[in-house]
């Protein structure tokens, strides 16, 4: 509807643009009267992708994640398959391959399936035409830039990098995937969520006048961890781990608030570009990461975005963010108030079957990505969303690194930081990195 | 003929004459722009020497795609909009005026290949015309960074930061040619440091290499600091002038050489890159470490021997200092600016320490750069833009000042050990200030004497400047930035000072 609309005013607009640059200086002063600003009309996603020939996914990192995002991808449209699995571990790629068979009835043959640190290369290797990369993301740059060299469109989880160095080799992976004409969609599934697309619109066309400032959360309970067990080397013990150590999930910080501060850098159309936070551990199991971080970001026109994320039980969770302008707020998802305290606007949530708003659009945000990408795919309306979610992760890195140290972290330095972690080799044997977390003001 | 068939026939030509004129018109006028873009064209006027061969050796003729690039695709923005024509009018009125008035043997043909003056006749539109994506499949890991660099800073960079020779072979573009491989195979290696018992001159000797390098005694003295504000072509940062007494030290007279900064690099050169280099230097002398690898070619390919050294970070030169005082056993150092100007004035109290105005030794005013300008007594003195060749020279080549330095002014900048403020000679408490060191912080260093590519006015004795440190590493594409080499000055050295005390014997 909303489509039609500006579609005939778009085209009343380019009408009357050219009975102006004729002369008709009359009609120039209306349309420049009714036009003060664009409006933008956000992109209506599809139920379903359309129907083409057949893709085939390779899934590389068959974790919860990457069973999960096999069956968006296979729930996205007609003609889809799953090519070939990939896990370090046999255990972890036979309990996809099962779930794949009970659940979707997608059976997968043995030859299709890799395991070892290698699997990405030999999944990469086979025919699939898309590969989901949802190993740890210390392994993503590396798969995310084999994937594009062998001309793979890209669905790759957040977040892409767990360093400076991996997050630029995945920037420039991304660019390469543009020229080559690569569709790349990323985990940071806000952005194909209805009411958010619906909500950003909203904002962007002026519902609450400039934006001011914002703060984004993601605190919660405790997150998962796995007790080392006797004949595990270090190396599997931390891949078992792996959300608990700093070189293989980059920090909660990184792996998983940078979800909200991915949605208030979209809000804002801009990304930081200095951070200064500060963090800590008081009840985490294992691994070296903290379980608490609060970030002062600033923009480059001295506006502040402030984060906070924490992993600790029984303390008052909150995972949302909220967006402030000079009329009103919003909690960037479906609502929108004044400063009165006056609900202005509402995102309007299909009806259930009782006649009553559901309270969740009709297409999950994770499935919808897999819609948006296998339709981009086949119709050729490329999408590529590598440098926003680079660009996030990189700003979650700054308050990471000004938490770990105390320092203030600016953008240029980690655009221009050698910081690379993780072990010299990869081999299922010892590891030396201590399960110590990182003392401030020490560095 | 009837008058009214005549008129019938002239309203005809009425209309004709012009639509064939101006149609003629076009088509002449797009012949001649095309005609005058054609290499031959260029070749016509263009005689310096290379620039043709020095093409065909190069990427843009000699590639695998089979693709010539002709010179006005580089040499002129992309065609079809007003900037063409305009530039093409530009660079034709220059070079015509070039080709009646000007002897080619004497145009510096080597200085309009610097990344400062191809800029000025190369496009970067024209570049991105043709290369479009900036990140092939085939592109190495390193360029993807550069690139993602250059994408950051746009505004700042040009294509030909990195890719000056693309266009026109040089031999300066050959990779991984050794940097600092010692050529020194039969000459005696020193195992001691000159004996040193008087303030007199002497030459002193760095053991463990066959590297020596003359020091010259200045005795300590009070003189005025600065430039008073009636000196032509002065600056407001040289003042006010002050009363200022340093004391006796010794100091090198010429400014440190390839040759020496070779044996320093050669003797404590870092393997690899590593971090956090400022913290291992704190410690102990054995544990110096010194610069890693330079990125390109440091003496731009000018030469090394006792040409100046160049290139280097204060903080390298900082660091050579206290590796020589080591290797020696006395105390080296960077000059304090007083010090430096103090030396450089040698006891004289004008804008040079040699007679001459300012005004008729620039080529900044309207006079001297119609009539240009008088060379006759800063060229035996001083190497500066008008007698450099664009490049640094060695020692002995002009005359040294009062106290025996040579090059105080011009050749290269030298590092001093002051902090750089435009006021600090105003917030010196009040009447004769005794060796004064600069502010206590800051963040950029003073610069003095000027350089080879430096106006007269920037080579007067009071004449300061500084370093800009994000902007001469700019295009170092290595990740971190180097803290040895900067990538993007080549006007800048150091001369060493050695302390003195009286009382020391």
């Amino acid at each position: 509807m909303d489509q039609k609309k500006s579609l005939s005013r778009r085209k009343f607009l380019g009408d009357a643009a050219a009975i102006g640059a004729i002369g008709a200086l009359g009609v120039g002063a209306v349309v420049s009267s009714c036009s003060r600003r664009p409006t933008y009309v956000a992109p209506v996603f599809p139920d379903q992708a359309p129907d083409g020939r057949v893709l085939r996914a390779g899934v590389i990192g068959c974790g919860g994640r990457g069973t999960g995002a096999a069956i968006n991808f296979l729930n996205s449209g007609p003609n889809l398959e799953i090519g070939a699995l990939g896990d370090v571990f046999q255990h972890r790629l036979d309990r996809c391959r099962n779930e794949l068979k009970e659940k979707q009835g997608v059976e997968v043959p043995d030859n299709r399936c890799f395991t070892g640190f290698d699997a990405y290369k030999r999944v990469i290797d086979t025919d699939v035409d898309v590969v989901l990369l949802c190993e740890p993301p210390y392994f993503r740059p590396t798969s995310f830039e084999l994937a594009v060299q062998n001309r793979k469109h890209i669905f790759a989880e957040k977040p892409v990098g767990v360093d400076p160095v991996g997050i630029r080799q995945v920037m420039a992976a991304g660019r390469m995937a543009e020229s080559a004409g690569l569709n790349v969609a990323t985990g940071t599934q806000r952005r194909h969520q209805r009411d958010y697309v619906r909500t950003f619109e909203m904002v962007k066309n002026g519902a609450i006048g400039d934006l001011i400032s914002a703060n984004c959360y993601w605190n919660q309970s405790q997150l998962w961890f796995v007790r080392r067990q006797e004949g595990w080397t270090d190396m599997e013990a931390m891949l078992r781990d792996w959300v608990n150590w700093c070189w293989l999930s980059g920090d909660h910080i990184v792996e998983q608030h940078v979800h909200n501060i991915d949605v208030v850098n979209w809000f804002f159309e801009k990304r930081p570009v200095k951070a200064l936070g500060f963090g800590g551990r008081h009840r985490r199991a294992t691994g070296d990461q903290y379980d608490f971080f609060s970030v002062d970001f600033t923009f480059d026109d001295e506006r502040h975005m402030h984060s906070m994320c924490r992993q600790i039980n029984g303390c008052t969770n909150n995972v949302s963010e909220i967006i402030f302008g000079t009329k009103g707020y919003t909690n960037a998802q479906n609502r929108i108030w004044d400063y009165d305290g006056n609900l202005i606007w509402e995102y309007q949530y299909p009806l259930g079957d009782d006649g009553q708003p559901r309270g969740s659009v009709d297409v999950s945000p994770y499935d919808q990505t897999h819609i948006n990408l296998v339709t981009a795919i086949r119709t050729g309306d490329y999408i590529n969303e590598t440098q926003n979610v680079s660009e996030a992760c990189m700003n979650a890195l700054m308050g990471r690194v000004s938490a770990y140290t105390g320092r203030e972290v600016t953008w240029d330095e980690m655009m221009n930081s050698s910081m690379k972690l993780g072990p010299e080799t990869l081999e299922m044997g010892p590891v030396d990195i201590p399960a110590e977390p990182p003392v401030p003001g020490t560095a | 003929m009837s008058k009214r068939k005549f008129f019938r026939n002239g309203r005809r030509y009425i209309i004709l004459v012009p639509v064939i004129l101006t149609t003629l018109f076009l088509y002449l006028g797009d012949r001649i722009v095309r005609y005058t873009s054609t290499n031959e064209f260029c070749y016509a006027c263009h005689f310096h020497p290379h620039a043709e061969e020095s093409w065909r050796r190069s990427d843009h003729y000699d590639n695998r795609t089979g693709i010539y690039v002709q010179c006005a695709e580089c040499h002129l923005p992309p065609p079809g909009n007003l900037n063409y024509l305009l530039a093409k009018a530009k660079h034709g009125a220059v070079d015509v005026y070039g080709w009646i008035f000007k002897d080619p043997e004497s145009i510096n043909w080597e200085a309009k290949r610097t990344v400062e003056n191809a800029v000025k006749y190369t496009y970067d539109e024209s570049c991105v015309r043709c290369h479009q994506n900036l990140f092939p499949m085939q592109l190495t890991p390193d360029g993807q960074q550069a690139h993602l660099y250059y994408q950051q800073h746009e505004d700042d960079l040009s294509c030909l930061n990195c890719h000056l020779y693309t266009g026109h072979y040089s031999e300066l573009v050959q990779e991984g040619i050794q940097f600092g491989v010692d050529e020194e195979v039969d000459r005696e290696i020193y195992t001691d440091p000159a004996i040193v018992e008087d303030f007199v001159n002497f030459t002193e000797r760095i053991p463990g290499s066959a590297v020596s390098f003359d020091m010259v005694a200045i005795p300590g003295g009070t003189f005025s600091m600065g430039s008073p504000s009636d000196e032509p072509m002065r600056d407001d940062n040289e003042g006010p002038v002050r009363e200022v007494e340093v004391s006796s030290f010794f100091m090198g007279r010429a400014q440190v050489s390839w040759d020496e900064f070779l044996a320093f690099y050669n003797a404590t050169a870092a393997e690899g890159r590593q971090d956090n280099v400022y913290a291992t230097n704190l410690g102990e002398v054995d544990a110096i470490s010194g610069p890693t690898p330079p990125w390109g070619l440091p003496d731009q390919g000018w030469g090394m021997g006792s040409r100046p050294a160049i290139t280097m970070t204060w903080h390298a030169a900082d660091t050579y200092c206290r590796w020589l005082s080591a290797m020696t056993g006395r105390t080296y150092r960077l000059p304090t600016e007083a010090e430096w100007e103090y030396a450089a004035r040698g006891g004289t109290e004008g804008p040079y320490f040699f007679e001459g105005d300012p005004r008729r030794f620039t080529r900044d005013r309207l006079w001297t750069r119609i009539f240009g300008p008088d060379t006759t007594v800063i060229n035996s003195y001083v190497i500066y833009r008008e007698n450099s060749m664009a490049r640094t020279q060695p020692p002995g080549t002009v005359w040294p000042n009062p106290f025996g330095l040579e090059h105080m002014l011009g050749n290269v900048y030298e590092f001093t050990s002051d902090w750089y403020a435009p006021d600090a000679y105003s917030l010196y408490p009040e009447g004769t200030v005794v060796n004064p060191r600069g502010p206590e912080s800051g963040s950029e260093r003073v610069i003095r004497g000027g350089s080879f590519n430096s106006d007269a006015a920037d080579v007067r004795v009071a004449a300061r400047s500084h370093t800009r440190h994000a902007a001469w590493q700019m295009t170092d594409p290595q990740i971190p930035k180097s803290e040895w080499w900067y990538t993007d000055t080549r006007e800048v050295g150091f001369r060493v000072v050695m302390e003195w005390d009286p009382d020391w014997q």
